[in-house]
C-alpha cells in the first residue's frame, strides 16, 4: 500500500456563520500530482491553508504523512507552499530570499536547489524581487518552496495572475522539479487547462465540498457519456450507477455517466469523455454552478 | 529569525535614527543654553536653597525665575511634541509589524516555513518591543534633561503634559502605543487603517487615564494659611496644585486661582499688612479671617504617580500583546 501524503477526514472550516469548507474527506496518495479544482469561493485556499497548518480545523483533522500540520513542526518541514499571488518581501533580492529560508528552516535546507534553479532560468538574484516581472516572482517563489526539499508541495493558484508564456514556463519548472525529487504535488486552479496535462489526481470542490476525487485514469474510465434513443423520465439504465447530467431532445438522450457495470451497446453508443467534460458535469450538476468560469 | 527582522526592519530603524539624530540637533543646542542661563543667572542655586519646602517666605527667587520664564517659557510648548513621540513609535513600529505581512500575503511564505508562529512573534514582537524600550529609556532620560530647568522654574514636573515626558512613565507610554499598534494591525489587517486605529485608541486612552484616572491616584491634600502669614506656600516646590484661591471666614472660596500675601514681606509696614485685610473686607469678601486655600498633590508623590501610571500603561501593554497572539494564531 502506498503512503499517503495528505488525509483529511470529515474536515471542516467555517468563518463566521459560512463554511468554507464542509466534510472534507480525501486521501492523496505519496507521488501523485493532484489538481484542486473548483470555481472560486469553491473552498480550494482553505482546504491548501488547513493542510498546510495556517488554519486550525473546526471539525474533522487533516494529517501530512501522518502528522498534524497545526501542532507538529516537523510536519511543515515536510511541506513546501506556494500562496496564492506568490508573496515574496518586494524589497529582498532573491539571494536574500534563500538566506531568509535557511534561517527559517533548520533542517533540510538546500541553498543549492533554490539558486541553481534561478541562475539556470535566468533570474537575476542580486535584484529586489519587487521589480521582477510576475513570471520570475513565481519562479523565485517555487524555488524557494523547493528548496525546503518538501515532501508535499501545495500551491494555491500558482499561475491565476500569470501571462500565458509564463504560466507555461512556471508549469514546465513545476514538472521538471517533481520528475526530479519524486514530490508529491496539491496544485490548486479554477483554470482546468493549466492542469488537465500534467495531473494524475482530481479533487473537486464545489460549494465547500468535495465533489469528485480519486485517480485521473480511474475516474475517466468509469465515466461515459452515452448517447441514445429518448430515455422516458426518471428510466434506470443498467450498468449506469449516476446520471450526472442529461440533456435530452425530442428523439435522443445524452448522458453523462459514472458506469458500475456493462452498459447496453445496442442501445446506446459510448464515447470517452476528457477531465474537462467530467468536472463540467459535475459542476453542472449541481445547482447554481457556472462551469464556464472552470472552462475559461 | 533575528537576522530577518533586522533585515526587514532595517531601513525603519536608519529613517528612526535620521529622526532622533535631528531631533538631537536641535534640542541639545537649546538645552544647553538654558541650562547655562539658568545657573549663571543664579536661579539654580537659589531653586536650589529653597529646596521642595512647602513654605517660602520674602522675595524668594521670583524675579531672577521671572527673568528666565521670559526668556525660555515659550519652549515649554515643545514639549507638546515630545507628548506625541510615543504614538509615533506605535505608528510606525508597532502597526505595521503583522499588518503589513497580512496586506501582504507575506505571512503565508513566512509561517509556512520550518519555525513555529510563536516563535515568529516572539521574535518579532520582543526585539520590536526591546528597541521601542531603548528608544523611550533615552526619550525620558533627554525630555527629563531638557526640561530640568523650565521644569524647576515653577512649571512643576507634576503638571500635565510635563509629568507625561519625563520620569518612567514615557516608557510605559511607548510600549503600550507599540502594542497597541501590533493590535489594531492583527484587526485590520491594512497599514493605513491600523495606524488610524491606533492613534485614536492612544489618543483616547491617554486622555482618559490623565484626565480622569490620574487626579485620583491618591487623594489630594489641602494646604490653608492666613493670608496675613509672613510666609507663601512655595510655588517652586514642584507639586500639583488642582485649585488654589482664597477663602472667607465662613469657608466661602470668594477669590479663585489667586493667592494674597498681606504679610509683613509683601506689605511694607505693620499697618499695610492691617490696611490690606481692611481693604479685602471693604471688597465685600465676607467675613474674615480669610486664608489661602490649596488643593494639590505634593511633589514628593511625584515618583509614586509615575509608578502608578507607568505600571498601568504596561499593564495595558501585556493585555494587548496577549490580545494581539491570540488574533494572531488565528490569521490564514
Amino acid at each position: 500500500m502506498t503512503e499517503v501524503a495528505l488525509h483529511a477526514e470529515g474536515l471542516g472550516k467555517r468563518f463566521g456563520r459560512t463554511w468554507a469548507l464542509q466534510d472534507c474527506s480525501l486521501e492523496l496518495p505519496a507521488g501523485r500530482i493532484a489538481a484542486l479544482v473548483g470555481p472560486n469561493g469553491a473552498g480550494k485556499s482553505t482546504l491548501l491553508h488547513l493542510a498546510v497548518g495556517l488554519l486550525r480545523p473546526d471539525t474533522g483533522w487533516a494529517r501530512v504523512f501522518g502528522r498534524d500540520p497545526r501542532h507538529d513542526r516537523d510536519a511543515l518541514a515536510d511541506i513546501g507552499f506556494v500562496a496564492q499571488d506568490t508573496p515574496l518581501y518586494p524589497d529582498f533580492t532573491a539571494t536574500e530570499l534563500i538566506t531568509m529560508g535557511a534561517r527559517l528552516n533548520r533542517r533540510g535546507w538546500d541553498a543549492g536547489i533554490a539558486r541553481d534553479r534561478l541562475t539556470r532560468i535566468g533570474i537575476p538574484l542580486d535584484k529586489p524581487v519587487g521589480r521582477l516581472s510576475g513570471g520570475q516572482r513565481a519562479q523565485v517563489a517555487l524555488a524557494l518552496a523547493l528548496a525546503k526539499r518538501p515532501r508535499l508541495l501545495l500551491l494555491d493558484e500558482p499561475v491565476a495572475a500569470l501571462d500565458p508564456l509564463a504560466r507555461h514556463e512556471f508549469m514546465q519548472a513545476l514538472m521538471g522539479a517533481v520528475g526530479e525529487y519524486g514530490t508529491t504535488v496539491l496544485l490548486s486552479s479554477h483554470l482546468l487547462a493549466d492542469l488537465e496535462r500534467v495531473c494524475d489526481h482530481l479533487v473537486l470542490l464545489h460549494t465547500s465540498h468535495v465533489r469528485l476525487t480519486g485517480p485521473v485514469d480511474e475516474l475517466l474510465a468509469e465515466h461515459v457519456r452515452l448517447i441514445g434513443p429518448r430515455l422516458p423520465d426518471g428510466a434506470a439504465v443498467p450498468g449506469v450507477a449516476e446520471v450526472i447530467r442529461a440533456s435530452h431532445t425530442e428523439r435522443q438522450s445524452t448522458l453523462l455517466v459514472r458506469t458500475d457495470g456493462p452498459v447496453d451497446e445496442s442501445r446506446w453508443t459510448v464515447h470517452d469523455i476528457t477531465l474537462e467534460d467530467l468536472v463540467l458535469a459535475h459542476l453542472g450538476a449541481s445547482a447554481g454552478a457556472t462551469p464556464s468560469e472552470v472552462a475559461a | 529569525m533575528i537576522w530577518l527582522t533586522w533585515r526587514q526592519h532595517r531601513r525603519q530603524a536608519l529613517w528612526t535614527a535620521v529622526a532622533l539624530a535631528v531631533l538631537a540637533a536641535v534640542l541639545v543646542p537649546t538645552g544647553l543654553s538654558m541650562r547655562s542661563s539658568f545657573e549663571d543667572s543664579g536661579l539654580g542655586a537659589c531653586l536650589r536653597a529653597l529646596g521642595d519646602a512647602e513654605f517660602v517666605g520674602g522675595e524668594g527667587c521670583e524675579s531672577l525665575s521671572q527673568r528666565f520664564a521670559n526668556q525660555y517659557g515659550s519652549t515649554a510648548f515643545l514639549a507638546v511634541l515630545f507628548v506625541l513621540l510615543p504614538v509615533v513609535a506605535g505608528l510606525f513600529l508597532g502597526a505595521p509589524l503583522v499588518a503589513r505581512e497580512v496586506e501582504n500575503g507575506t505571512h503565508r511564505l513566512v509561517w509556512t516555513q520550518g519555525i513555529s508562529r510563536r516563535r515568529w512573534m516572539l521574535t518579532k514582537f520582543g526585539l520590536v518591543g526591546a528597541v521601542a524600550l531603548v528608544l523611550s529609556v533615552g526619550y525620558a532620560l533627554g525630555a527629563s534633561w531638557w526640561l530640568g530647568p523650565l521644569a524647576a522654574n515653577g512649571l512643576g514636573r507634576f503638571r500635565y503634559l510635563i509629568f507625561d515626558v519625563q520620569g518612567v512613565a514615557p516608557i510605559g507610554y511607548t510600549l503600550f502605543a507599540v502594542a497597541l499598534g501590533i493590535l489594531a494591525g492583527t484587526l485590520t489587517r491594512r497599514v493605513l487603517p491600523a495606524m488610524g486605529l491606533s492613534l485614536a485608541a492612544f489618543i483616547a486612552v491617554r486622555a482618559l487615564v490623565e484626565l480622569l484616572a490620574r487626579p485620583v491616584f491618591l487623594p489630594a491634600k489641602t494646604l490653608s494659611y492666613a493670608i496675613e502669614s509672613p510666609v507663601m506656600a512655595n510655588r517652586f516646590a514642584g507639586s500639583w496644585v488642582y485649585q488654589e484661591g482664597v477663602r472667607n471666614g465662613a469657608g466661602t472660596l470668594v477669590l479663585s486661582d489667586a493667592r494674597v500675601g498681606c504679610g509683613p514681606n509683601a506689605g511694607a509696614d505693620p499697618e499695610g499688612t492691617a490696611r490690606c485685610t481692611a481693604h479685602f473686607a471693604q471688597e465685600g469678601f465676607g467675613p474674615g479671617p480669610y486664608t489661602n486655600w490649596q488643593e494639590y498633590q505634593p511633589a514628593d508623590r511625584f515618583w509614586t504617580f509615575q509608578a502608578i501610571e507607568t505600571g498601568l500603561f504596561l499593564a495595558l501593554t501585556a493585555l494587548l500583546i496577549t490580545l494581539a497572539i491570540r488574533r494572531v494564531r488565528r490569521i490564514s
